[in-house]
């Protein structure tokens, strides 16, 4: 028997990150199984994966959700290092969690050393606009600087939510395939050109 | 007064317009007093809230630390019970690896208290692993199954050992002994709890210097049961020493507030008199001394409050007091607050009482102990024997509703009590006279109770007789610590006791009139009857073996025989309660009364029966059976059973009369 791996569906690994309480895991149960998880219990590190069916292809999302506590900041570099695309979550209701990207942002940046690594920022909890602490121009600022796209999502009515994810796979699906290519093409210009030569 | 809580108040304002409404000098002094009065009132009044606060805080701090107890207790029961279970479905699931564990059990069963032997363990089992474990905290060990990151399908079967800063990982062979694979630093790995994997359960994804792996665990609890411990390695060095703080000071130490140095600056220069130097030979802690107390005593740190009294009435008693001015304010305040403090330990003491009379006393040892060397001893005392009567009493309860043993019970307590009550008041003799009053008290209750609830009416003299020995024996150990209540226990019982024996009698008598009696030889049908009967007799100290005759009979009547085993059992009981002097007297009357009524019994007159066979019965009564009762009541009370013996030569001589010759045959001696 060979223990060769099946040449199964793509997988696409994703990465939760975001301050504690900002609704990374709704998100992520929300995408998964489609329900909403009211009480809160903070997450260590759960995987949840996934079959999916991106633009008439099937692939898999391996999302990994995160703790957001600041005591788990340490441990956090062991966890991007796998990570192929990031959705960088905060509440849009809570100003300090949209401070606290940045920093999540330069995390991932220095681990993964890749400044165009997909990458989505995720204003959460939209259906509580009434009680908005994070001017969306600003979020439109940041994401602008960071030449990301700007989401805003809520996890309790399912806005958006199948979106950020979609949008995430497929930009890491699509760097895959230019990098396969990449891989590929080189070799052949650099020869025409010694023939040329 | 009221003006000084207005937003808008100005010392100058209000000084101006004092002075203005004021007439005269001592109209100004009068008003300046009240306001002294005023400002200590608040102060005092501040100081009591806070000190609620406070008090409130450690109540339910101390509710927290006692439910937080708790719940680790039960953690750790859980814990104890997953892993239970997860050694039974491990022998279930993987029958390979169940030797293999129950080996490592075995081998270190105490490991979570002691790492040596887990580190021995390892040293042991794991054939290549060459670390060393020494000084490192034993966490977690178990089997896993490592899966293969794409399929998921199982690659091997491994053995971790977690300690805090190193997870040792092991291949396990198909012999059962572990290998070497590799170890990784727990702060260099991530561990993913996997909630979803295409139907893969209790797998956890761990992220390793050389790649992510994946192991499954057999259970789910030994899953979480992992990824706990993984955490915990994780954070060893943070959480060392997981040691509870401090509780936080109290607010209230404001030292300028202090009321004792207040009015000292005022008073100094007003008294031009008085030297200069004067005023600083008060040192500072005394002059705190009073609010130092106050914070102490609301901390609960009642030894430290007592001993700063102690230091200052020192103090006080010195030549040093000639040199400080405020001697007598600064005397007054420590002794107020000394008042206090007795008072808040008399109130600690009278709470510590508890169903449980070891833990009442354990409770109550501290305040006892201050109260004590705070000279207290009476009001200590008090309280104590209150807190100990209200356990005592609860404890008996609860024991005569459980059908336990009340006797042994309230002695063991009262010489619990007395012990601990010696020791700490070992120097007063005028307390122990008050021990020895409650033990009085406790005594008369025990024995109302006992009275109230097992001498009732009716119950029958073997009954009484255990339960009175009950009481007899461990009140007579009393005597060893020095206390002597048998007497008086006795004393208490005495009325009662007597009435029973009374009762009993009646119910005797009443019971051998009524036999019906035919006068012929007994009968038992079958031999091991006879046999029976024989051996029972013997065991009460009588031996009837000539008597029987055949295979079946008993040369005597039935209703003496029944007689002879029921004489011999009540002289028994008897004689357990003639120990005490006091009950002899009616017990011999018992016993003799029942005797000659036995004895006299007659056939009636229009039966035909042999007259020698009946009085054969009666001589056998009194020339066998009275002198072994008379010496198993010796030996059993102790005293010699006068009204037995007198009657026992007033028949024998009776008897001998009539029948001289027969009486030879029948004696004891001839056998």
């Amino acid at each position: 028997m060979s223990k060769k791996p099946t040449a199964g569906p793509a997988l696409h690994k994703v990465i939760m990150v975001g301050s504690g309480g900002v609704g990374k895991s709704a998100l992520t149960l929300q995408f998964m199984y489609d329900e909403f998880v009211e009480d809160y219990e903070p997450t260590k590190a759960d995987s949840y994966r996934k079959k999916v069916v991106l633009d008439g292809e099937e692939v898999q999302i391996d999302i990994l959700d995160t703790a957001g506590q600041e005591d788990y900041a340490a441990i956090r570099d062991n966890y991007f290092r796998s990570g192929e695309g990031f959705l960088c979550v905060f509440s849009i209701t809570d100003d300090e969690s949209f401070q606290a990207t940045q920093e999540f942002r330069e995390q991932i940046l220095r681990v993964k050393n890749d400044e165009s690594i997909p990458f989505l920022l995720v204003g959460n909890k939209c259906d509580l606009n009434d009680k908005r602490k994070v001017p969306l121009s600003e979020c439109q600022l940041r994401a602008q600087q960071w030449a990301v796209p700007y989401v805003e999502t809520s996890a309790k009515t399912r806005e958006n939510v199948d979106k950020v994810f979609y949008d995430l796979i497929r930009d890491i699906s699509s760097r895959k395939k230019q990098r396969q290519t990449d891989v590929k093409q080189p070799p052949k210009p650099n020869s025409h050109c010694c023939q040329l030569l | 007064m009221k003006e000084f809580d207005d937003f808008n108040f100005s010392v100058e304002k209000y000084t101006k317009d004092l002075t203005r409404e004021c007439v005269g000098g001592s109209d100004l002094q009068q008003r300046k007093k009240e306001i002294e009065a005023y400002n200590e009132t608040t102060a005092a009044t501040l100081k009591q809230t806070c000190k609620k606060n406070y008090m409130e805080f450690i109540q339910t701090a101390k509710e927290i630390s006692h439910l937080e107890s708790e719940m680790y207790q039960l953690s750790h029961i859980l814990i104890e019970q997953r892993n239970i279970l997860a050694t039974m479905t491990d022998g279930k699931t993987s029958s390979r690896l169940k030797a293999e564990s129950l080996e490592v059990e075995s081998s270190t069963v105490a490991e979570d208290v002691e790492n040596s032997h887990a580190t021995r363990a390892v040293k042991e089992m794991v054939q290549g692993f060459n670390g060393n474990l020494e000084g490192k905290t034993f966490l977690n060990e178990g089997a896993l199954i490592e899966l293969d990151a794409n399929d998921y399908r199982p690659i091997q079967r491994v053995f971790f050992f977690l300690f805090n800063d190193v997870l040792i990982v092991c291949k396990v062979k198909h012999d059962k002994r572990l290998d070497f694979l590799t170890e990784y630093d727990p702060k260099k790995i991530a561990v993913i709890n996997i909630k979803d994997l295409d139907g893969v359960k209790n797998a956890i994804n761990i992220i390793t210097p050389d790649g992510s792996k994946i192991y499954q665990s057999i259970t789910a609890a030994g899953k979480t049961e992992w990824i706990e411990k993984l955490e915990e390695a994780f954070r060893f060095d943070q959480q060392k020493k997981p040691k509870k703080g401090q509780a936080p000071q109290p607010p209230t130490r404001v030292k300028q507030q202090s009321k004792a140095s207040t009015p000292e600056k005022e008073t100094t220069p007003q008294s031009p008199g008085e030297p200069k130097s004067l005023e600083d030979q008060t040192p500072e802690w005394l002059s705190t001394a009073s609010e130092e107390i106050q914070t102490l005593v609301a901390q609960r740190h009642f030894e430290d409050a007592q001993e700063l009294i102690k230091r200052t009435q020192d103090f006080m008693r010195n030549e040093n007091r000639k040199k400080i001015p405020l001697a007598d304010v600064i005397e007054n305040k420590v002794k107020q607050q000394e008042l206090k403090l007795i008072n808040v330990l008399l109130k600690e003491l009278s709470n510590s009482h508890n169903r449980n009379l070891q833990i009442a006393l354990r409770a109550a040892k501290r305040p006892l102990k201050i109260l004590v060397e705070m000279g207290r001893y009476r009001q200590a005392s008090a309280t104590l024997l209150k807190v100990c009567a209200v356990s005592l009493r609860v404890a008996q309860r609860e024991a005569r509703r459980n059908n336990a043993d009340i006797s042994e019970l309230f002695f063991c307590d009262l010489t619990q009590v007395a012990c601990d009550f010696l020791t700490a008041f070992e120097q007063q003799p005028a307390c122990v006279s008050a021990l020895v009053v409650w033990c009085n008290a406790e005594l008369q209750y025990f024995a109302s109770q006992l009275i109230k609830h097992y001498l009732t009416k009716g119950t029958s003299l073997e009954t009484v007789a255990k339960c009175v020995e009950r009481v007899r024996k461990p009140s007579t150990k009393l005597t060893e610590i020095g206390l002597d209540i048998s007497y008086h226990l006795e004393g208490l019982l005495r009325t009662t006791l007597e009435s029973l024996i009374e009762e009993s009698k009646e119910r005797l008598l009443d019971s051998v009139g009524r036999t019906e009696e035919s006068w012929q030889p007994y009968n038992l049908q079958t031999k091991s009857n006879l046999k029976r009967l024989l051996l029972e007799l013997d065991v009460l100290g009588i031996d009837v073996r000539a008597q029987a005759t055949g295979d079946t009979w008993m040369n005597l009547t039935q209703s003496t025989v029944v007689f002879i085993r029921h004489f011999l059992q009540l002289t028994e009981h008897c004689g357990c309660l003639a120990k005490c002097e006091t009950l002899l007297q009616s017990l011999e009357l018992l016993l003799k009364e029942l005797f000659v009524a036995q004895h006299s019994l007659k056939p009636p007159s229009d039966m035909a029966v042999d007259p020698n066979f009946v009085m054969k019965n009666k001589i056998f009564l009194v020339d066998n059976l009275l002198p072994i009762a008379i010496e198993k009541f010796r030996q059993i009370s102790g005293r010699q059973c006068e009204g037995l013996r007198e009657l026992h030569t007033k028949m024998s001589r009776q008897q001998g009369a009539p029948l001289p010759r027969q009486r030879s045959v029948y004696t004891t001696d001839v056998f």
